[in-house]
């Protein structure tokens, strides 16, 4: 896992590294574990709702199944793989349950455009409203690689796919990124 | 491996290219170009990602050991209060946990777990973040600038802990520091931490606190100081 690793294990490993969660001190390190894992989660709902509310509710009741199951987890290691497969579940758990209302891309771009607006990254929009419009079999490996560092095997393993078609779709993704964009030579550069 | 061949590997998984594709991109210079603008737009794409992850109100303090209780009560209990109540222990108020713990040690910990969760700002950088931008942000949280606190290369308005608050990247000669400037969190003293090979300190400012986290003790200290002096608070 890439990016994850860059961000947070050395405080995942050093303070759960073979710590059970069982018994108190197991509900402690899980919750920690928990807290510090919370704004992955959180992020990998939203990208995959494309709505902030539906991400908040998504990762709420993923976190208490986790919660209720958490002393099968054996391996510190797997748990953020782990959460982030029960996110995902969830995550389609309530598109069964509900048909969400088709929002137009630039209201999602809006809806998360404060933090922007301070930032004055026009490139960042142009890019959050690019990936927003993406279809769902391209973003969802996109995050998962990007955004949590996951290799394209373990997407392959999390997807259901093979790995060439996962590498099938992070071509097409950032292909349609960079057309989105407007990114000049990006068609001679994939025909060359 | 030929240039397509180079290109598509490139554009599905551009950081773990075969020792194949990397000797393809050594002799080939169009390659070698089109694998930095591949970069350039992960790195894009990562920040694009980067949406704010903490919208949930801070959990106040006389709660948190209800909603432990909560948590314990959820695992037999179907109660959608309790099961509400248990969800978000596992999100936010699982922190009930931790407070045990000691608040402050939390504090520090999400100082720093918040700052590694935007890396892309601490990049060593000369160019400087817009000037008004700055004050936009420190404005919105009661703070100006009454002398300068160094080159700000990163500012962000960022949730923290149910607030808004702002984010700042200093630039000194030891490197970046990452400023917090934390109203809602009061510090009695200046308390130095060390959290996943940062060195951090929360220092009182204004009716809370500031969080100043760099490379060593004695960056932050310096910058603590410089940042310190700098910042009036206007209400």
């Amino acid at each position: 896992m890439r990016a994850s690793k860059e961000i947070s294990p050395p405080l995942t490993r050093s303070l759960y590294m073979n710590a059970p969660f069982a018994g108190k001190d197991g509900e402690t390190a899980f919750a920690r574990l928990c807290v510090e894992l919370r704004p992955d989660l959180f992020r990998f709902a939203f990208w995959l709702a494309r709505d902030r509310q539906v991400a908040e509710d998504v990762v709420q009741e993923a976190l208490l199944r986790a919660w209720r199951s958490r002393e099968s987890l054996g391996e510190t290691d797997s748990a953020k793989p782990w959460l982030l497969t029960i996110v995902r579940r969830e995550h389609a758990r309530l598109y069964e349950r509900k048909r969400f209302e088709t929002v137009p891309v630039d209201d999602l771009v809006s809806n998360e455009s404060p933090e922007l607006a301070v930032a004055e990254e026009r490139e960042v929009m142009d890019m959050r409203r690019a990936i927003f419009a993406l279809e769902t079999d391209y973003r969802e490996p996109l995050v998962m690689q990007v955004l949590l560092g996951f290799s394209t095997g373990e997407i392959a393993r999390e997807l259901g796919l093979t790995q060439g078609a996962v590498l099938t779709r992070l071509f097409r993704a950032r292909q349609r990124l960079r057309r989105d964009l407007g990114v000049a030579g990006s068609a001679e550069d994939d025909e060359s | 491996m030929n240039c397509l061949e180079f290109r598509r590997a490139a554009g599905a998984d551009p950081e773990h290219l075969t020792a194949e594709a990397l000797a393809h991109r050594d002799g080939c210079p169009q390659c070698a170009e089109f694998l930095k603008k591949v970069q350039r737009l992960d790195a894009t794409i990562f920040k694009a990602l980067q949406i704010p992850a903490e919208s949930r109100p801070a959990l106040p303090p006389d709660l948190q050991p209800r909603l432990a209780d909560a948590v314990q009560a959820s695992v037999g209990n179907r109660n959608r209060w309790y099961a509400l109540a248990a969800s978000i222990a596992g999100g936010v108020a699982v922190g009930a946990l931790l407070w045990a713990g000691g608040s402050r040690d939390v504090l520090a910990r999400d100082v720093v777990a918040h700052m590694a969760h935007e890396p892309e700002a601490m990049a060593v950088t000369s160019v400087p973040a817009d000037a008004g931008s700055v004050r936009t942000v420190l404005a919105k949280d009661g703070v100006r600038l009454r002398s300068d606190m160094g080159r700000v290369s990163y500012v962000m308005s960022c949730p923290f802990r149910g607030h808004e608050v702002p984010h700042l990247v200093v630039q000194t000669s030891a490197g970046p520091v990452t400023v917090l400037v934390l109203r809602n969190e009061k510090v009695s003293r200046a308390k130095t931490f060390h959290e996943q090979g940062y060195s951090g300190t929360l220092e009182p400012s204004g009716p809370g606190s500031i969080a100043v986290i760099g490379g060593s003790d004695e960056q932050v200290k310096e910058a603590a100081a410089r940042v310190g002096a700098a910042l009036e608070w206007t209400r």
